[in-house]
């Protein structure tokens, strides 16, 4: 004599009133992770301080260029005396000069202190689009992580001369964008108590370019020695 | 009672389209239109020859000086500029696509 196998017995479907409960506990507990992790880490939108004790703000906003230390190991933020503005090193000074093809662009950008000075000159061989802006080191709620300087926003130009007081700490530059079907040379000289640059293609490869200290400069004769030989 | 697992996985399927919504970053492609579908525009690069796939989304748009075409406008060879939104090279969603005359030699 054989036994047939017994079927377990079917569970219980839940309830209307289990399934809302559920329903609405998960959306809390969504919602607790969508303030506390996901909009902190995406988009860094912080309200509670947990993505900045987690870390998860700087997932959203990484930092877009290496800080170089400055010369002797103090930043390069200048202490006011009346008019003037007294920092700890010499100034750097650096020239770039890049081949814009068709409809390409590019950014360059130097690694400044809030209220550090920078001087600089442009030219291109034909006029292009260009703005000149800032992105912060640190990205605060609320505060926009990028900041135009250029009221002729993105307008085209053939150059630009002119200075920048950084108005907060962070990499500032230009965005310089051929509109055309022929190739335009670009040169930038500047000087300033800049740290260093970057050259973003916008392909978005990023190239940290080397920048030269005032010995570097053949500004002066050796001086002349006893007889006037040198 | 609610069981915790169940929890989690309401809550992980309720937060799952949010992890597609990304801080991009923008991408500029330069060439010539190798393939063009439906749903993805692969073009040739002017700078290296290598090819990029970039997907057509819901606000993706195709312009010739200035003025909004259709899709059916990019051909093969057609010389354009895209600009795209992504992680990287290899997973770009195409914010406009540019018809341009082709580069002077």
């Amino acid at each position: 004599m054989t036994h047939s196998p017994v079927p377990p017995p079917a569970a219980a479907p839940p309830s209307l009133a289990t399934l809302a409960k559920t329903t609405a506990v998960s959306v809390l507990v969504a919602a607790l992770l969508l303030v506390t992790t996901v909009l902190p880490a995406e988009y860094g939108i912080d309200p509670l301080g947990t993505g900045r004790a987690l870390g998860l703000t700087d997932i959203a906003s990484p930092p877009v260029a290496p800080a170089a230390e400055p010369p002797k190991g103090a930043a390069l933020v200048p202490v006011q005396n009346g008019p003037l503005g007294v920092y700890p090193a010499a100034f750097t000074f650096d020239t770039y000069q890049v081949a814009l093809g068709p409809y390409e662009y590019v950014e360059y950008k130097y690694r400044l202190e809030k209220d550090a000075t920078l001087l600089y000159s442009w030219s291109a061989s034909a006029p292009v689009l260009h703005d000149m802006h800032g992105e912060r080191a640190e990205v605060t709620d609320g505060v926009p992580p990028e900041q135009s300087f250029d009221k002729q926003n993105r307008r085209e130009a053939s150059g630009s001369h002119g200075s920048l007081v950084a108005p907060f700490a962070g990499i500032h530059g230009w965005y310089w964008e051929n509109p055309g079907g022929e190739t335009i040379i670009i040169r930038l000289t500047s000087a300033g108590y800049y740290t260093s640059a970057v050259e973003i293609r916008s392909d978005r490869s990023r190239r940290t370019r080397e920048l030269r200290s005032l010995d570097a400069l053949p500004l002066f004769a050796p001086p002349a020695g006893p007889g006037g030989q040198p | 009672m609610i069981r915790p697992s169940v929890v989690l996985a309401f809550a992980l399927i309720l937060l799952a389209p949010t992890a597609t919504l990304r801080a991009h970053d923008n991408y500029r492609i330069i060439g010539t239109v190798a393939q063009v579908t439906k749903d993805a525009l692969d073009v040739k690069q002017t700078k290296d020859g290598k090819i990029v796939r970039m997907m057509f989304v819901e606000k993706s748009t195709v312009t010739r000086d200035k003025k909004k075409v259709p899709v059916s406008d990019l051909k093969p060879g057609t010389h354009v500029v895209v600009d795209a939104r992504g992680d990287s090279l290899l997973e770009l969603d195409i914010v406009e696509v540019r018809i341009v005359p082709p580069p002077k030699k």
